[in-house]
């Protein structure tokens, strides 16, 4: 009799425990899809970093089975020593299956650590290995035309600007970087000329580089310094191509010292929060939809190595779900001004307007593009110099 | 046109130099009382995190000055405490603390990180301002700028010209010839710690409300600190001249952007890193300078005696020997 009753008990007992163990979350539930998401910068520096720990956010909110787990201020500066592969290394052991570098830094790091593990999944943020047939088939690249965004800023600058003088704030000279100052300069170019109609003599444009993405005491040049002193000679405008805001921060000091100064950030769609005196707009990245596509292969068994050259939806350049490059104009554009880069924005969006086409010429004067000439996405891609007109170094050797 | 720029360049040196002169001339005062504060860099970056933090909180300039001098005056009492009353290495409890107190102030201000807040406004002193060209250079900043450059005179005329500066320098000195003489050199010591430690703290708040407003990783304050130090040896220990070695170095930095423009050919790093190997150098010429044999070696040549003269400059005898009256 006893014993019965204890056998029973045991059965009883051994069904609530495993009742409690299927109650518990996740049980049964399959296990998340883990992505890893390595940053150059602080995760919430309002600039490029920001926009692609967002973008992660913005993956695990529109795939409920996906999980984040990110490591930032992965840079020379900040983690002395530590390797691309190390971190990926410990990635791959906490059972990550994706891993996503957002820095063109991390270029070389990520075909090593691709190469190590090739049952894992790497996408290079803004890198060319898939293009120059560098990368092995578990790596692709990712990048946005902000050049777009580039050539929207530098309209917004141009119809803005009272002196004529716009500046541009540069991180490191390399093929990005020379192709997105250049956008920047034929949209002013544009607006000057076509636009207001005005003598193209009158407009200087000038950049000067800090030597990194963002500021590393030391190393680089003092962007607070740069911006001020492009302020203090004359420069009215000043767009950002680095990764922080002292580009806003020093108009903000300019504006309080009683000058009519404008800044034009980058790559994070919230840079002007905070600084609507000055802000004239941002053209920012918006990873999420990249993101999405590349993770959703990943999990469905589909990935390829691709190099993919995401840019705006034209028929809504700031919908979060389609457009991978966008530009919110701030509070200090005009309204005139608004209304012609909207017009713009449409006319670049139908091809009615296209600035890469010839003729153009290099710096040093030897032709970019002949006469009619359209430039090739590669051709942009692989810019040797900055073009003839502009200010400031072409390269940094 | 030539001299709008010149008037501009140097415009940006005086208003540039403010953070790092301040934190020099709070050095020089603690170094000339004996005790070495080497967690400047560490105490600068703690000191611009709150003084941002607080400003923006309060929406109080003055507070963020003031939480930062505080911050700045706790720290440089630590080190003075430990080396003068405890018996530990000043130098090895400033290097922790230099090194703590970054730490601690990216982790505090990692939710203040690209915020836009509050940042000191200009304040043009009147009929100064307007005098042709040094005006523009001298008077035509805000309170703080002032602040810093009134303090060169008033350090000097502290240090050499009253009483109570006598009384420190005898303890950097002599803190033994002191002491016999009724003066307690620790009291004193941990006084001038405490002073030094609150301009160290203005020098940080100035970086993040002035300078460089805002905070974030990194701020760019970053080494500051290690050239407040080195500075101070530049200066002989003088306040004075270690003032000019601040608006050098400022020079430095502010005329790398400059000849980016100007020298084209030139890779533009060779300007960013420039100020650094060339503070070493004259660091190196000044070591050169104190040795016998090159003062030999100079005799009367009047020109090279002049030189090595400006180059040389000794530290208080008893800089970084606590003194134990048992």
């Amino acid at each position: 009799m006893f014993k019965k009753m204890g056998l029973a008990l045991s059965i009883f007992f051994m069904l609530v425990f495993m009742g409690f163990l299927c109650l518990r979350p996740g049980f049964g539930a399959e296990k998340p899809f883990q992505f890893g998401l390595l940053l150059v910068g602080p995760y919430n520096d309002h600039g490029w970093s920001q926009a692609h720990f967002e973008a992660g956010e913005y993956v695990q909110k529109k795939l409920p089975g996906a999980k984040m787990i990110y490591i930032d201020k992965v840079n020379p500066a900040d983690r002395q020593g530590i390797t691309i592969p190390q971190l990926v290394d410990d990635m791959v052991e906490k059972g990550i299956k994706l891993i996503i570098a957002n820095s063109d830094d991390m270029k070389d790091g990520t075909r090593e650590a691709a190469k190590m593990h090739p049952d894992i999944h790497f996408l290079h943020i803004s890198g060319d290995d898939v293009l120059t047939g560098k990368a092995s088939g578990n790596l692709s690249n990712l990048m946005g035309r902000m050049e777009y965004g580039k050539m929207m800023a530098g309209f917004a600058a141009a119809m803005t600007t009272k002196t004529g003088k716009i500046g541009y704030l540069g991180p490191l000279i390399n093929e990005e970087t020379r192709r997105l100052v250049a956008s920047s300069y034929l949209g002013a170019k544009y607006a000057w000329e076509k636009v207001l109609k005005k003598d193209p003599k009158e407009l200087t444009f000038k950049v000067t580089w800090i030597g990194f993405w963002f500021n590393i005491p030391g190393v680089t040049a003092d962007p607070t310094k740069v911006a001020q002193n492009f302020f203090n000679t004359g420069y009215d405008v000043l767009i950002s191509g680095i990764d922080t805001t002292e580009a806003v921060v020093v108009a903000k000091q300019k504006k309080q010292e009683g000058k009519m100064v404008w800044a034009i950030p980058y790559d994070y769609i919230g840079a002007c929060e905070g600084a609507s005196d000055v802000c004239l707009g941002v053209p920012y990245f918006n990873w999420g939809p990249g993101y999405l596509e590349f993770i959703q292969a990943s999990i469905a068994g589909k990935w390829k190595s691709n190099w993919i050259w995401m840019g705006p939806d034209w028929k809504n350049i700031n919908d979060p779900d389609t457009s991978t490059v966008g530009f919110k104009p701030g509070p200090a554009l005009s309204s005139s001004a608004k209304k012609a880069l909207d017009s713009f924005i449409s006319d670049l969006g139908t091809k009615k307007v296209n600035l890469f086409e010839g003729p153009l010429y290099y710096q040093d004067g030897s032709i970019f593009l002949k006469d009619g000439e359209i430039a090739t996405d590669k051709k942009i891609w692989y810019m040797e110099q900055l073009l003839k007109g502009m200010l400031g170094q072409s390269s940094a050797k | 046109m030539a001299w709008l720029d010149f008037t501009i360049l140097m415009s940006s040196v005086v208003a540039g130099a403010t953070p790092i002169l301040l934190a020099t001339l709070g050095e020089t005062i603690t170094e000339k009382g004996g005790l070495i504060n080497l967690s400047l860099d560490g105490s600068i970056l703690l000191s611009a995190m709150v003084a941002f933090a607080v400003a923006f909180e309060t929406d109080n300039l003055l507070l963020g000055f003031a939480a930062a001098a505080i911050v700045g005056a706790l720290i440089a009492a630590t080190v003075a405490l430990f080396s003068l009353y405890f018996g530990q290495s000043q130098v090895a409890v400033g290097f922790v603390l230099t090194l703590m107190a970054r730490d601690l102030a990216y982790f505090l201000g990692n939710p203040y990180s690209r915020l836009y807040g509050s940042q000191v406004t200009p304040l043009q002193i009147p009929v100064l301002s307007k005098i042709p060209i040094l005006g523009q250079i001298f008077f035509n900043h805000n309170p703080l700028v002032y602040l810093s450059m009134v303090l060169i005179g008033f350090c000097w005329w502290y240090i050499y010209r009253t009483p109570m500066g006598l009384r420190l320098r005898s303890v950097g000195e002599q803190p033994r010839a002191s002491y016999a003489r009724g003066i307690d050199p620790r009291r004193l010591q941990l006084f001038y710690a405490v002073c030094g430690g609150l301009l160290v703290g203005l020098g940080g708040a100035s970086f993040s409300l002035y300078t460089k407003p805002g905070w974030g990783r990194p701020q760019g304050a970053e080494g500051t600190g290690w050239v407040a130090l080195a500075l101070v040896i530049f200066g002989g220990w003088q306040p004075l001249r270690a003032a000019i070695g601040a608006y050098l170095f400022s020079f430095l930095q502010v005329l790398g952007i400059y000849l980016q423009g100007w020298l084209p050919s030139v890779p533009a790093q060779v300007f960013q890193v420039a100020p650094f190997p060339l503070m070493i150098f004259t660091l190196l010429v000044m070591y050169q300078a104190q040795k016998e044999t090159v003062s030999q070696w100079v005799g009367d040549k009047s020109w090279m005696k002049t030189f090595v003269e400006v180059f040389s400059g000794a530290a208080p005898s008893s800089l970084g020997k606590p003194h134990h009256p048992e």
